[in-house]
């Protein structure tokens, strides 16, 4: 039951990390799906994945992004390509 | 356990340049030791290949359970008499008479680039001379692996070299391009890990040649959705990897974007991914009918798209590097064609292809060495300043058209020959047609920076042409006119491994 | 439940890779586009996973006190396992050089958006 919780957690995690306007919640938002997947690979049988995951995932990662995000700027630009997007 | 001492030198020719290259971070600013490492290291990289004897390097020793009857002997006939017995436990490195023509190019291609940029630069131990080190290390290894994670694994170890190389090069825009590879990558690396995935899953491998024996003797349904599917992914990775359509265009800023001698090292990395991962494709999907036929295909879209932007360019660099994309196109017709005939024209053309270009980019890099300056609008009359790297690279772009005795002559003539014997006399007529328009933008270009008079606000650097670049230039003429005389000397090389896919 | 765990651990990591690809293409902003792109890694990591996995199996460490047979028959595949090891490490460097060059980018021109910075005019002809 509980690695079916955390598939929904992963993927809600990521879709809600991706909506957010501002960009440090997005960077400590992406530690959800991160720490799900890790619980989730405990329960698929991986457990040595499962701790490198942990701390990539739920730590590294995110901090890498932040430190970003304070180098940069904080929020998405309120600019006109809104509605243009693409690269 | 196959000890035989030269075999040593398998993996020793991947181990070499990549402790080196760690070894040169740990050394950073004492400038002399990095001098001294790197050349040493730099010419043994051509060496290695030469000296090492063919064989199988089976790291840890874990030879397959045929060949050990140690543990064999104990196991009961279930697993002894299966194909499990067959299977490679570990990571395998296949060295034959293929792998060392290649590896030599490779080794000598490394050798100029890292020699000229040890002399081009003023300071030779910064990050550069790393990234070329761990470059020649990972293409090395492509061209070895026989494990289709472990060229996963270099591949991306490669990419990112080849984004640092971009980074340090100081090339207006070079972030801008390199991000942007970068973003490409992020998709198209993970579907590769997928069809490798998908590959596991249905084999439960990731030995080549052990998911080619699956597939072939029916252990695995050849026909099943899952192989598709794994095919369409793996061969999304390999266009993503040597460039091919729809990353031409990509691929060939980055080329514009480095160093030349840098440039030299994103060629070869190009060509041998192309190489390196066509070879597992068609030896593990040669079986589909369509495989080849998508490969001859993406390889003449290549061509086309590639040597078409070559000609509305301005800047030389993007010409050079429109071309040698093109040029990619002609190894992909040969490994479609399917014959031993056409993948030896292709792999020919292939060893071909990288000394061609790694002599073009240093040709006009000298150009940019002496003018700072790359938009041919605004060069010209470089004749009179170097009469000699002019004729130099005159003669490289002789031998990219395919001009008689120079050595792309002798591979375009073997692949044309193929596709007669293969029935598709069209793709010749192609080809030669685009051999044509290649020269002709190659002319162009040359016409503009050498021949025509000298624009007046065109400032030319008083600084001698550093000798190494004319010596490693003289080299690859002399690699070219070798082989354009002696084609037989890089083809019996190529053949086995050829023969060996069919 | 309608789904077994691996069938709903494929459809998870399906899932995430097209998030992943949908927010690389449709997001202006770079930074998420670098977090969308770990998305896509994420999924195809958990795909790798959910190909080793072997339904009521044991996990692959062999314990004292097993028999060889029963252990080879019920453990999960651990090679797949071994391979996203590596791929996790994998995906955090390349997202640490690319954050590296976002912030180079927009200390040179003060913006992190895609479609400023790498757009038309940046294509470095």
């Amino acid at each position: 039951m509980i690695e079916y919780i955390l598939m929904i957690t992963a993927i809600g995690g990521a879709i809600i990390a991706l909506i957010q306007r501002d960009l440090l919640k997005a960077a400590i938002l992406t530690a959800i799906p991160g720490t799900s997947l890790a619980f989730l690979y405990q329960y698929l049988m991986a457990p040595d994945v499962a701790l490198t995951q942990a701390i990539v995932g739920s730590a590294i990662v995110p901090v890498f992004i932040a430190l970003a995000v304070k180098k940069t700027r904080r929020t998405d630009e309120p600019s006109e390509s809104e509605e243009s997007g693409g690269r | 356990m196959s000890l035989h001492p030269a075999n040593l030198l398998i993996p020793l020719m991947v181990i070499i340049p990549l402790t080196c290259a760690l070894l040169l971070n740990v050394l950073h600013g004492k400038d002399r030791t990095v001098k001294i490492i790197s050349v040493v290291v730099a010419l043994a990289l051509p060496v290695l290949p030469l000296l090492a004897g063919y064989g199988t390097q089976y790291f840890g020793g874990y030879v397959p359970l045929a060949q050990n009857s140690a543990i064999a002997s104990g196991l009961p006939t279930s697993i002894t008499g299966s194909a499990l017995s067959l299977f490679h436990p570990a990571i395998t490195y296949f060295f034959g008479s293929g792998q060392k023509l290649m590896l030599f190019i490779l080794g000598v291609v490394a050798l100029f680039s890292i020699f000229a940029s040890l002399y081009e630069v003023k300071r030779p131990s910064g990050v550069y001379t790393y990234l070329l080190f761990m470059l020649a290390a990972s293409i090395a290894a492509l061209i070895l692996t026989d494990d289709i994670f472990n060229l996963y694994v270099f591949f991306e170890i490669a990419a990112l070299t080849q984004v640092g190389i971009i980074l340090v090069s100081r090339v207006k825009g070079n972030y801008e391009t390199a991000l942007k590879y970068m973003i490409l990558g992020g998709i198209a690396s993970p579907m590769l890990l997928i069809g490798i995935a998908l590959l596991l899953g249905v084999t439960g491998n990731v030995n080549i040649t052990d998911i080619a024996y699956s597939i072939k003797t029916g252990l695995v349904n050849p026909n099943s959705s899952v192989l598709l599917m794994a095919c369409g992914l793996i061969t999304f990775g390999w266009l993503y990897g040597a460039g091919l359509p729809p990353f031409h265009s990509i691929k060939s800023a980055v080329y514009s974007k480095a160093l030349p001698n840098g440039a030299a090292m994103l060629q070869a990395f190009s060509v041998f991914m192309f190489v390196a991962l066509g070879i597992i494709i068609l030896r593990i999907f040669g079986y589909l009918p369509f495989t080849k036929v998508f490969i001859i295909g993406i390889s003449l879209l290549a061509m086309v798209l590639s040597i078409t932007m070559a000609i509305t360019q301005t800047d030389f660099k993007r010409i050079i590097a429109y071309l040698a994309v093109g040029e990619l196109g002609y190894i992909g017709i040969g490994l479609g064609l399917g014959t031993v005939a056409g993948i030896t024209a292709g792999l020919f053309q292939a060893v071909n292809e990288v000394v061609i270009t790694a002599f073009l980019f240093l040709g006009f890099g000298t150009v940019l060495y002496k003018t700072r300056q790359s938009d041919i609008r605004k060069l010209g009359g470089m004749m009179f300043e170097s009469p000699k790297s002019a004729f130099l690279v005159l003669l490289a772009g002789f031998a990219m058209a395919g001009v008689p005795p120079l050595n792309a002559f002798q591979s375009k003539l073997m692949l044309i020959q193929a596709t007669l014997k293969a029935g598709i006399p069209e793709l010749g007529v192609i080809m030669i047609l685009l051999s044509i328009v290649t020269f002709m933008t190659f002319m162009k270009a040359f016409y503009a920076i050498y021949l025509r008079s000298k624009p007046k606000d065109l400032k030319i650097l008083e600084k001698k042409i550093p000798r190494v670049t004319m010596v490693a230039m003289v080299a690859f003429l002399v690699i070219c006119i070798t082989f354009g005389v002696f084609p037989q000397l890089a083809i019996g090389y190529l053949q086995p491994l050829a023969a060996g896919l069919v | 439940m309608i789904m077994d765990t691996q069938s709903a651990s494929l459809l998870t990591a399906s899932s995430l890779i097209i998030i992943g690809i949908f927010g690389t293409v449709f997001l202006d902003n770079l930074i998420k586009k670098v977090i969308a792109l770990g998305f896509v890694g994420d999924g195809a990591n958990l795909f790798l996973i959910a190909m080793g996995y072997k339904a009521g199996g044991i996990v692959y460490i062999f314990m004292p006190g097993m028999s060889r047979d029963w252990f080879a028959q019920n453990a999960s595949y651990p090679l797949p396992f071994a391979l996203v090891l590596t791929s996790i490490v994998i995906g955090a460097s390349t997202m640490a050089v690319m954050l590296g060059i976002i912030i180079v980018l927009y200390k040179r021109h003060g913006s992190i958006s895609a479609s400023k910075l790498l757009g038309d005019g940046n294509n470095g002809k």
